[in-house]
């Protein structure tokens, strides 16, 4: 980053920050003075884990300003696809010649709770890379205080020689070396027996642009993905956000970028999640996310437990939806067979126009809004229960067809059972029979009920509101058919429930019996699920339903260390790790310590 | 990453605290234990039984004499022509006997098959407005909604105006119980709420069947809308192409062995589109009429609980699981499977 200015004197002064490296190759051959000590300096900040600038200067004419800025103005001021490339160039221009001046380091301490949060979300099966800015030797640093990298992980270093940015064949030359290094390490990796061996891939920006590159992204890509965790130091914006297409596309999965700076805006809007942190650094990553943080540490949550809800309501929703309409919807098609297909629908306009925006509609955005299948602790103890999500458990096919094929025996079940009670005779005591408006309101009644009834066997999280929307959706048909009934524009509906139908213990008897054939086969199919092949948010509610969590307290803490993914990152794996190492050496001293007490 | 700010600031942008945003309201989380499987699918069972039973016997009381008429009652070769020839004798005796005791009041129906009343030009061939408004006369909205039979030829309005008023079923029986003749009631056939607000009391019929076909029954003109009963009835459509729609009551009662006759006006054309007539008598019980149906579902779903109830029962003894036992979580099943 430079500035031009005019100092006290009337001279002008071109004062430049910038990465280490980026600064000493534009040093002029007597602005070199104090680089061999700057560079020491340098390697400690580094090995310290501080963040570092070189800072430079150099003094211009006026002459060289003056023609200088008309080509920056010209530069500025143009208009199309290039004005960034000729910005570069301009800049490149007038910075050079530079005299090195000295180094800062800043710490940059990491947030409270970053470790535990990385640590937790490893165990939820997630795969963790970082990408920085920062000297290898500061992402190394920060890498080992969060357990990305830990002592016994065999690390693998892919890096460029220095200063050959020029000649092509110097490019080639690198390129190949790069290519070399990546088999090599891809085989050592592939001939590894230990099942608990871990790598760590450290890859630098110089590097990396060429790894991206079309012919030898694929092996990158399968190197890494051998490695328990990656960390790329001195990435700039754009290669951050082309190793996260590289990720999304070369692996398939869904990928969430967390950033907190401009700098991370790219891989944000690259990833299929942005999380932007909001905070010191401005709300460029904040404005450009899906969604937004105050801290680190919230990702945790905002993945394990909201993530984990979040799918299991929007599936939950979504096969509903579907249900619910094509159980409406097909009874319309059925009685068409019976009106010449004349497009005559069984019931009133206004029941159509009603369904899907009131009478079935809150119930849904209340499942949508507040389905807990469990508590948010217990989603925080129990990170395995994130996997579920990933795996794809609730929104599969075997799902989605289930739902559609018990909207279409409900259908079924509702138009032809109302066909066959009110037939043709008498509905009444005093022996009249029933006519269209009958027919269709008793219909519409049963579907009503079916249909709320369905969704509360659904829900397992019941709160006021959900009471009040269920119920009261019911509530509110009963309501509604009789204000409508009193009104002569409902034709032949005038006073239906007041007058024809209400009265009719035939009426009564349908909708019970019609509600109960349409819930009767999904409460089988969760009984039995339930019974045979529970899955594990079904164990833990009757868990903590009948307070064995409570009662049985090692039962449940033993449960709560292995509902985890089996991870090699983290400071549990870290344990893990020194109490294996502990473990082999115990048991090589204890066969000398046998033969002592035995002799 | 820096640590934010001083710890007064960040309470500041903290917000604030509720049970609702932070979703942590009371709530009830029902579990379906076996208890409450078998206890529902019991309950069901228990419920349904009786109710279908109930419901199938008073069924099985009722009786129902039904008597199709229309191929019968019309020996010459071109029905049509028959039909339609206003000077031609209509009238047919048919002779129906009584197998079991009816109890009054006996319903008496008139039953077609084939006719769609549910069809939709059919059923929005009418104007409400109309019928219980004697002054609405907006000629452009009533030939809307009776299109096409809302004037006549020469364009006055006619009144009830429409298809559904136009097809009237005009059809009359008269009864006679071992040679001795019983009046039918034909009051109070129809909703009271039809008869009271929805067909005007001071509405009387005007230019009907005027029109160039003549589609059913005419009107006395001197009745106003509100007491032509047969009209109300028949204006409500059915919702099925085979109904039965009240024609009177028979008040008395008829024993077993009885025979009735019935002398029938076959006036209506049902002859063109191949529909069919039949005159019903019936009683009725709390459920209405004779169906069978109502009361078998009943039994059959209220069996099918008890049978999953005893099948439950069965499942929950040969393969039991302890409710929250953690053998069932995926991480030891997984475990178990891999020892093994």
């Amino acid at each position: 980053m430079t500035v031009i200015m005019r100092d006290e004197d009337n001279r002008i002064v071109l004062l430049c920050k910038g990465a280490d490296t980026i600064i000493f190759d534009r040093l002029a051959k007597n602005g070199r003075l104090y680089e061999p000590d700057t560079t020491k300096h340098l390697n400690e900040y580094g090995e310290a884990g501080l963040r570092t600038l070189a800072l430079s200067y150099r003094m211009l004419e006026e002459s060289e300003y003056e023609s200088w800025n008309a080509e920056f103005l010209k530069a500025k001021t143009s208009i199309g696809p290039d004005r960034e490339l000729q910005l570069e160039r301009v800049a490149d221009l007038i910075e050079k010649e530079l005299i090195l001046v000295g180094a800062t380091a800043v710490e940059d301490k990491l947030q409270t709770g970053v470790p535990q949060c990385i640590d937790r979300l490893a165990q939820a099966g997630l795969k963790i890379w970082v990408l920085t800015g920062d000297k290898m030797e500061t992402a190394i640093n920060i890498g080992y205080a969060c357990s990305l990298l830990r002592q016994g992980m065999k690390q693998i270093s892919l890096s460029t020689t220095a200063g050959d940015q020029v000649a092509q064949d110097a490019q080639k030359a690198a390129k190949e070396s790069l290519m070399l290094q990546i088999a090599n390490a891809s085989q050592m990796v592939k001939l590894e027996k230990d099942p608990d061996a871990a790598f760590a891939l450290v890859i630098d920006g110089k590097a990396l642009t060429f790894a991206l590159e079309d012919d030898m992204k694929n092996m990158f890509l399968n190197l890494a993905v051998e490695c328990a965790s990656v960390i790329c130091c001195r990435v700039s914006p754009r290669q951050k956000a082309l190793v996260t297409r590289l990720v999304k596309e070369g692996l398939g999965k869904t990928t969430l970028a967390v950033g907190d700076g401009a700098n991370d805006v790219g891989m944000i809007q690259e990833a299929d999640i942005g999380v932007g942190i909001s905070g010191v650094e401005g709300m460029q990553a904040v404005m450009a996310s899906d969604f937004s943080i105050s801290q680190f540490r919230f990702l945790e949550r905002l993945l394990v437990v909201h993530g984990h809800w979040c799918y299991k309501r929007i599936a939950q929703m979504i096969c509903y939806f579907f249900y619910k309409n094509i159980t409406f919807g097909l009874t319309i098609f059925y009685f068409e067979a019976f009106a010449g297909f004349s497009g005559q629908s069984v019931y009133d306009d206004w029941f159509m126009l009603l369904f899907n925006v009131v009478l079935t509609s809150l119930p849904v955005i209340s499942l949508g809004v507040f389905e807990q299948d469990v508590s948010a602790e217990i989603c925080l103890q129990f990170p395995a229960l994130y996997q579920q999500g990933p795996n794809n458990l609730f929104f599969d096919w075997y799902r989605i067809l289930g739902w559609m094929a018990n909207g279409l025996y409900s259908s079924l079940a509702i138009f032809f059972l109302n066909i066959c009670i009110f037939y043709d005779q008498a509905i009444r005591s005093g022996g009249q029979t029933a006519d269209m408006a009958s027919v269709g309101t008793t219909m519409f009644s049963c579907i009503i009920w079916a249909v709320n009834i369905q969704i509360a066997l659904t829900m397992s999280h019941f709160t006021w509101i959900q009471h009040l929307f269920v119920w009261g959706s019911i509530g509110t048909w009963y309501v509604f058919i009789i204000t409508y009934g009193m009104a002569l524009k409902s034709r032949d509906n005038f006073q239906i429930m007041t007058e024809v139908l209400g009265p009719a213990p035939i009426y009564w008897a349908a909708t019970l019996l019609v509600t109960a054939a349409c819930n009767i086969p999904y409460l089988i199919h969760i009984s039995y699920q339930r019974s045979c092949n529970p899955l594990d948010h079904h164990v833990i509610q009757e868990i903590k339903y009948l307070r064995k969590d409570v009662e049985d307290e090692t039962m449940w803490k033993r449960e709560r260390s292995k509902a985890r993914q089996r991870t090699k990152i983290g400071f549990t794996a870290r344990v893990d790790a020194k109490i294996k190492q502990l473990k082999g050496r115990l048991h090589k001293k204890s066969p000398s310590l046998t033969i002592h007490t035995v002799a | 990453m820096s640590v934010s700010g001083s710890e007064s600031a960040a309470s500041a942008n903290k917000p604030k605290y509720s049970k609702f945003t932070q979703q942590e309201l009371p709530a009830c989380k029902p579990l379906l234990t076996p208890g409450i499987v078998i206890g529902a699918f019991s309950l069901i069972g228990i419920i349904f039984v009786p109710i279908g039973l109930a419901s199938l016997s008073a069924s099985q009381e009722i009786v129902e004499l039904i008597d199709r008429y229309d191929e019968e009652c019309v020996t010459a070769s071109d029905k049509i022509g028959f039909i339609q020839d206003s000077k031609a004798n209509k009238a047919c005796t048919r002779k129906i006997t009584v197998p079991k005791p009816m109890k009054g009041p006996i319903h008496v129906y008139y039953q077609l098959e084939n006719f769609y009343q549910n069809h939709r030009r059919y059923v929005q061939s009418r104007s409400d407005q109309q019928l219980r408004d004697k002054d609405y006369k907006d000629p452009k909205a009533v030939a809307k909604a009776c299109d096409p039979e809302a004037t006549t030829g020469d364009g006055s309005l006619i009144v009830p105006c429409g298809l559904i008023a136009w097809s009237l079923f005009n059809d009359t029986y008269a009864f006679s119980v071992n040679k001795k003749s019983v009046t039918v009631n034909k009051k109070d056939i129809a909703w009271a709420s039809d008869k009271n607000s929805k067909f005007g009391s001071n509405v009387f019929p005007v230019n009907f069947q005027k029109g160039g076909l003549i589609g059913g029954g005419n009107l006395n003109d001197k009745l106003p809308l509100s007491e032509q009963e047969d009209l109300i009835v028949w204006m409500r459509t059915a919702a099925l192409p085979t109904f039965r729609k009240l024609y009177g009551r028979i008040e008395t009662d008829i024993m077993a062995s009885d025979e009735i006759t019935v002398v029938i006006q076959n006036n209506y054309n049902t002859y063109s589109f191949g529909g069919t007539k039949a005159v019903v008598l019936s009683t009725a019980s709390w459920i209405g009429g004779k169906n069978n149906f109502i009361g078998v579902a009943y039994v059959a779903v209220g069996g099918i609980c008890l049978l999953l109830a005893m099948g439950f029962v069965v499942l929950y003894v040969v393969k039991p699981r302890a409710l929250g036992d953690p053998a069932y979580l995926s991480w030891n099943k997984e475990a178990a499977e891999y020892s093994h």
